[in-house]
């Protein structure tokens, strides 16, 4: 578990610093979240 | 009784980065110059201010959103909007259910304090918000709306809460 830990650890910061940094990105998970919210509130 | 703890935290590690992901974009989004799609952006700075008379807002009804910031909080979104009779709306469906009200904070921000800016093929207009609850005119309102967008905004939907109609009106 403990080299689970790590790797999830590592994957949370990759995501923060793709989202974060990488021109695009965070433009693909709003359009992805709008998509689960808009069902989710129909 | 080990193994399904463990598939119960490596379930909820897992989950964690698709959480991070939304959380990122959406502080991310909260400093940009204004909105992109569902997050609140920050203010909307750049942009002429306009002043003068009170613009024709038909133009409005060829423009699929427009962006609007609250004075009161200080964040912007993307929103849909229609002139009638010379006025301009905008509204905000699925506030009646929670997950609707959860999503969409600003109408209640706006009932609260309707001061806006609005901008608009890069104009920004300040405006006041205030919020119609009923009324003949919603008949042609609803109706403008559903000709414009898949909407299916009533005027029954309208006077029972599911749906927030705002008038933009001038600010005084």
């Amino acid at each position: 578990m403990k080299t689970f830990y790590w790797l999830i650890a590592f994957s949370l910061v990759l995501t923060v610093l793709v989202v974060a940094l990488v021109p695009g990105a965070d433009d693909t998970v709003e359009r992805i979240f709008q998509q689960y919210l808009g069902r989710a509130a129909r | 009784m080990n193994v399904i703890k463990n598939a119960i935290i490596i379930v909820i590690c897992i989950l964690l980065i698709p959480v991070t992901a939304v959380a990122t974009a959406a502080v991310k989004a909260r400093f940009a110059d204004g909105p992109n799609r569902v997050f609140s952006g920050g203010p909307l700075v750049s942009g002429e201010l306009y002043a003068g008379a009170e613009p024709d807002w038909s133009f409005v009804n060829s423009l699929p959103t427009i962006e609007m910031q609250l004075l009161d909080p200080l964040l912007s979104r993307r929103i849909w909007t229609v002139e009638h009779q010379d006025k301009l709306y905008v509204w905000s469906g699925y506030m009646g259910n929670v997950v609707g009200r959860l999503w969409k904070r600003w109408p209640v921000q706006a009932e609260r304090d309707g001061r806006a800016v609005l901008r608009i093929d890069g104009v920004r207009y300040e405006r006041q918000l205030r919020r119609i609850r009923s009324g003949d005119s919603l008949d042609g309102i609803a109706a403008a709306i559903t000709a414009k967008y898949p909407s299916q905004t009533t005027r029954e939907s309208i006077e029972s809460g599911d749906v927030w109609l705002f008038e933009a009106g001038p600010r005084n």
